[in-house]
Order: structure tokens, then C-alpha cells, then sequence
């Protein structure tokens, strides 16, 4: 096959993101998006605004709550007919679980949970983090093909494309039922609605920031500004809060506009969820925490006499 | 039910440091452990046992030193250990790792449940259990944090998979890797400890498991490290607001407010 094409597939719509990442690496690569969906579904459309030149659309009932395997299956086929010369996933469990099943049955390499890609002449190179985010180690994959590699959501903003010219056909592949594996249920995790992933606007709570009135002090300074409430690994502890909020290396990674963190040390676990933030602003009463270093602006003081002055300036009684 | 846990031997400590002149990792501390999403793997396997009976092995690709993580999976109620291990392993990535570990399982034989943690912590990636499934030809449930023996046989197993929850009905042979939500490993009881050196660990090499020279260590590894380094994160300008919270609070609503925040 002629040239290098670039092919791109976390199989749902939910993380835009990754198809945002393939056309930023893309340079004059095609970039076809993969779509897999049920019966009654229609995602084309929100894929087509991230503005991938093709996108393949598998469109079938046994889709609605596939398994791993029925997935990996169906993408794995849609690679043998056509030959992509790079395949990215959403690290995203779904994804994480996914890809590796496609990896094997395509006898290639695979490269997990990326934070950064580029293309070295044609050849995919994969930056991931190891020893928890402790290292950064590039991958290729110099031989095989289709070199496959997952990335982490958000580690780049999803930027929409205006008039994209996305022709959308229909992928000719077999779907087979789940065996073995049924999803007898599923649900939304409740509380993704209040999730920082894909927020605009984030504050961010640590330890230094962790009373109840404090908490509840910046749920309405949050609400007020339009913000979604983020907090460090240690505040997950509380009831109200869980992975959904949480920001860091075993949580979010996230990419807002602004970032508000309050009594937050800046851990590495956690700076590497923040670093894609366009504007950052950091509270603490330590001017040597790491993460005053990674902030466009920094106070160094008390978080709830901040919190408090802010909640005045904005109204809040 | 025969279950076989795959568990790896990771290095003590994340911290890892740079060599300021050669730039190669220096990993603090030098003794092994295994890695800690492989314990609870551990764990809900003793936990299936004791519910439903079976047996439990603990089983390891690595040098003759893992064999320390072995004895540790046996001192936490184990009944016995595989080990993988040969020169001709060594630089494996996760294919090869998965297809090393798979003709085991299918050596071993008569295996029900082959149990995985998360994720290792060194390489973090998560994808030698799903990998194993593929070449086993066994559905899978990964990110478990709850398994539950059904009357026939199966497995109802919940997913966490941080957007949703899935409950899925796994029948056997399968897969699972499981999230550190799903229980508090067991701590090793002295008895256990003394048992532990009672009980049989089986060392296997490519000759044993009659692998395919291509397909395992470094040859059959399809990626390659090319460059090792110590992440920079974004250069920030780190300009201070000053003076009392007020103060400060007003030059922050006037950057918000120059940047259309607000
Ligand atoms: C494998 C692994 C994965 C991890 N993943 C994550 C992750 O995803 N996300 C995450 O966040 N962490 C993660 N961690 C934990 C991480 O290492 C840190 O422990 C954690 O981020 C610390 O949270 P913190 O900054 O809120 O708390 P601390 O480190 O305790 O910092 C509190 C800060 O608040 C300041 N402070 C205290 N009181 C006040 C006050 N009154 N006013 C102003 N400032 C105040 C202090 O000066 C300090 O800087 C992970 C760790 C490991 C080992
Ligand atoms: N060398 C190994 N031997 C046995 N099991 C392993 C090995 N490496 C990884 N595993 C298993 O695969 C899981 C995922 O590892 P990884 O894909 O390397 O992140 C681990 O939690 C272990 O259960």
C-alpha cells in the first residue's frame, strides 16, 4: 500500500479528544474515525465536528452492550480490510481493555495510556509515563503494523472543526453476538454528571482545603463561576467525592480553560492531570509547594481566607 | 474451580531517580515485591476458594529471583507457584509476556480462572491480562471489583469502567483483572509463612512450554524503548497575587476577567 495513512479508532463517541490528537499528528495522513454503534444510535455527526476525513460506521444491534471481545473482533476485522498504518484508542478502560485483544490477534505492538505523539518520518512514537508517571519513556514499534497505541483522554483540549468535509460510509464486517461474556446490566456511574472530565472550568480542592464548610464554601464559589469541583486523591476519601472528581495520575486527566487549585501540594501523580490547563491559579500557605512552580499565578496564604474573599467578590453571602 | 494467578515482581519503590551524567534509571532499593494490584488478585482468587473449593496457583514470568514473589503469593494461602523463567524471556514486551504466559495456562491445564491485577505498577499498562484472553480464546472481564460464583458454574462479575458499571455473566475458562476496590489482601500469618517453603514451585522454560523462538523475550517483542527521561512539565510564568486576600482576590477577577473567564 502506497503512503502512510493514519487511521484512528476509539470505538465511541465519548472521547473526542483522541480523535482531536490524530489530527494534530496526522500531517496530510488520512485520518478515518471508527464508529461502532447500535441500532438506534447516532453519533456520526458529533464525530464528524472533530473533523476526521472518513469515518466507518459499524452501525448494529449487537453493538448496543458489546463485549471486549465482540469489539476487538469486529475492529480487528475492519483492520484487516484496511490496513490502517497507525491505530489509536481512548485510554480509557473500555479502550484499555479492548485494544490488547486487537493488538494479538493483529500481531503488532501496541504502546498504553500515552500522554504525547509524533511521527518520526513514518514512524509512530509514543511518549507514556511508567514507575507511575515517575518516567517518560518513548515507544515505536519499527517492524509491525499497524502500530497501535492508547492515549490518555484529555492530555489534549478537543477543538471542533468548522465546515468538515467527513464522508461517512458503512463498515462491511461481521458482528457476532456475546458469548461468554454477557452484559446483563449496565449503568451510568452517578455522579458523572458533576465529573471534571471535560469541564471548562475547574476548582480544585487538596488537603490543605478539606473541611466540610471549606468544601461547601467552594461548591458555591464553583456553581458561581461555572465550574466543576475537582479535588486530589486524598479528598476521595470523603463521601462526596470519588474518582469522578478526582485529578491526577489514577484519576482525570483534564484540560480546562481555567484551574483554580486550593491546598493542593502538586504531587507528580497529580500535576501530570493538570499540565494540559490553559490558565492556572494556585492557593497555598507553602511558596515552596511543587505546584506553585506550575502555575500562571500563584497566593501564597490561607485557602479559606481566600475562598472566603472570593466568595464575597462574587456575591456569595 | 482452578485458578491461576499471574503475578509480577516489581521494584520496591516508584521513586525513581536519573543519573545525572549517564541519564539511565537508578531505582532505589533493590529487593522486589509484587506488585500490589496483583495482591488483590491474589486475594479474590483465596476468596473463590474458600467459597466454592479449588485450588489457587501462583504463577510468575521473571528471573530465578521472583521466585520471592512466588513464595509471597504461597504465604498468603497460595497452594503452590509456577515460574517462567529463562535467559530467553528476558526483554519480553506485553505480547510476548501474554504468549509466554498463555502456553503455561494451556500447560498447566484444566484452568477455570486466570486472575490479573490491574495493572503493573512499573510498566502500567494493563494489557498482559487482556492479551492472555486473545490467546487463550477465554472471554474476559477487566477492571472487576466485584465477583460473584453463580449456580452453574459462571461468574457474575461487576466492571468499574469510571463513566458506568457493567455486570457481566462470564462463563468459563475466562479472564479477569481486577481493580484494588475489590478487597484488602490478606496479610501472610507466620504458619503460613513456614508453609509456604513446604509447597511445590514448578520452574518451566521455553523448552518446557515448547514456545516459539520468535514469539517470546526480545524477538518476539514488537515495541521498543527508544529514549528513557525524567518528565519536564510546562514551563508557568508563576506570578504572585499580592497583598491580602482582597487584594488578591481583585487582580485574580481582573485576569479572569481579561481572559473572558468571567
Ligand atoms: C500510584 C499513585 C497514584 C496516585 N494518583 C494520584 C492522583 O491521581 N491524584 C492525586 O491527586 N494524587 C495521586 N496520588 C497521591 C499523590 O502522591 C499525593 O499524595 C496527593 O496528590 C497529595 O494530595 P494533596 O496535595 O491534596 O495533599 P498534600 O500533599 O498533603 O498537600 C496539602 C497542601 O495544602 C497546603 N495547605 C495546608 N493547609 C493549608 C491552608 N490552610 N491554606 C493553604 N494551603 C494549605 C500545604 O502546604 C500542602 O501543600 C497517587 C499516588 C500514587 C503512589
Ligand atoms: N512477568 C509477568 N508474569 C506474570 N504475570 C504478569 C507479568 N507481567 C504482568 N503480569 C500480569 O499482568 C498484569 C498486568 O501487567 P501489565 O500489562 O504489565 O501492566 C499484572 O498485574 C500481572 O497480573
Amino acid at each position: 500500500m502506497g503512503g502512510s495513512r493514519t487511521r484512528h479508532w476509539p470505538h465511541t463517541a465519548r472521547h473526542l479528544s483522541t480523535h482531536h490528537q490524530a489530527r494534530q499528528i496526522a500531517n496530510g495522513r488520512p485520518v478515518v474515525a471508527i464508529l461502532l454503534e447500535g441500532d438506534d444510535d447516532s453519533f456520526e455527526q458529533q464525530l464528524a465536528d472533530y473533523g476526521p476525513d472518513e469515518i466507518i460506521r459499524v452501525r448494529d444491534a449487537k453493538l448496543k452492550r458489546a463485549s471486549d471481545r465482540t469489539m476487538a473482533d469486529v475492529i480487528t476485522a475492519l483492520a484487516r480490510a484496511e490496513r490502517p498504518d497507525s491505530v489509536l484508542f481512548a485510554a480509557t478502560p473500555q479502550g484499555r481493555s479492548v485494544a490488547p485483544r486487537v493488538q494479538t490477534q493483529l500481531t503488532t505492538g501496541l504502546t498504553a495510556d500515552c500522554l504525547d505523539l509524533r511521527y518520526d518520518d513514518n514512524l509512530l512514537v509514543a511518549v507514556k509515563p511508567s514507575y507511575g508517571d515517575n518516567v517518560m519513556c518513548e515507544i515505536t514499534c519499527p517492524q509491525a503494523r499497524p502500530q497501535m497505541v492508547s492515549v490518555r483522554p484529555n492530555t489534549f483540549a478537543a477543538e471542533r472543526v468548522t465546515n468538515s468535509q467527513t464522508v461517512i460510509r458503512d463498515g462491511d464486517v461481521p458482528v457476532s453476538a456475546s458469548v461468554g461474556d454477557t452484559i446483563i446490566d449496565e449503568h451510568v456511574a452517578v455522579s458523572t454528571a458533576t465529573g471534571v472530565n471535560g469541564a471548562r472550568k475547574v476548582l480544585s480542592l487538596g488537603r490543605g482545603a478539606a473541611s466540610d464548610q471549606t468544601v461547601a464554601l467552594a461548591r458555591q464559589i464553583a456553581a458561581k463561576l461555572g465550574a466543576s469541583v475537582g479535588v486530589s486523591r486524598p479528598l476521595t476519601d470523603r463521601d462526596d467525592f470519588s474518582v469522578e472528581q478526582q485529578i491526577g495520575q489514577s484519576g482525570n486527566t483534564i484540560a480546562p480553560e481555567l484551574l483554580i487549585n486550593v491546598g493542593i501540594s502538586g504531587a507528580t501523580q497529580y500535576l501530570v492531570g493538570i499540565d494540559q490547563s490553559k490558565l492556572i491559579i494556585s492557593v497555598n500557605r507553602d511558596d515552596n509547594a511543587p505546584i506553585m512552580a506550575q502555575s500562571d499565578y500563584v497566593y501564597v496564604g490561607d485557602a479559606d481566607a481566600f475562598l472566603k474573599s472570593l466568595a464575597k467578590r462574587l456575591g456569595i453571602n | 474451580m482452578k485458578i491461576v494467578v499471574c503475578i509480577k515482581q516489581v521494584p520496591e519503590s516508584n521513586n525513581v531517580k536519573f543519573d545525572p551524567v549517564t541519564h539511565n534509571l537508578v531505582r532505589s532499593g533493590t529487593t522486589g515485591r509484587i506488585n500490589p494490584f496483583d495482591k488483590n488478585a491474589i486475594e479474590a482468587a483465596l476468596q473463590l476458594r474458600d467459597a466454592i473449593g479449588g485450588s489457587v496457583s501462583v504463577l510468575t514470568m521473571g528471573p530465578p529471583a521472583a521466585t520471592e514473589a512466588l513464595r509471597d503469593g504461597l504465604a498468603m494461602g497460595a497452594d503452590d507457584g509456577y515460574l517462567l523463567s529463562s535467559r530467553a524471556f528476558g526483554g519480553a514486551d506485553t505480547l510476548a509476556t501474554g504468549y509466554t504466559v498463555a502456553a503455561a495456562i494451556n500447560k498447566i491445564g484444566g484452568v477455570d480462572l486466570t486472575l490479573f491485577g490491574r495493572q503493573a505498577v512499573d510498566a502500567d499498562t494493563g494489557q498482559v491480562g487482556p492479551i492472555t484472553a486473545e490467546l487463550l480464546g477465554v472471554p474476559q472481564a477487566t477492571f472487576v471489583n466485584k465477583i460473584t460464583p453463580d449456580a452453574t458454574g459462571g461468574l457474575t462479575v461487576q466492571r468499574d469502567l469510571d463513566d458506568r458499571t457493567q455486570t457481566v455473566a462470564l462463563t468459563t475458562p475466562a479472564v479477569i483483572t481486577v481493580r484494588s476496590e475489590i478487597n484488602h489482601p490478606r496479610y501472610e500469618t507466620p504458619v503460613n509463612i513456614q508453609d509456604s517453603f513446604t509447597k511445590t514451585i514448578t520452574t518451566w522454560t521455553e523448552q518446557d512450554l515448547n514456545l516459539d523462538p520468535d514469539r517470546i523475550g526480545l524477538a518476539g517483542s514488537p515495541t521498543v524503548v527508544t529514549k528513557v527521561y525524567a518528565p519536564t512539565p510546562t514551563q508557568r510564568a508563576t506570578r504572585p497575587l499580592t497583598g491580602t486576600p482582597d487584594e488578591a482576590v481583585d487582580q485574580l477577577i481582573a485576569q479572569l476577567q481579561r481572559q473572558n473567564l468571567i
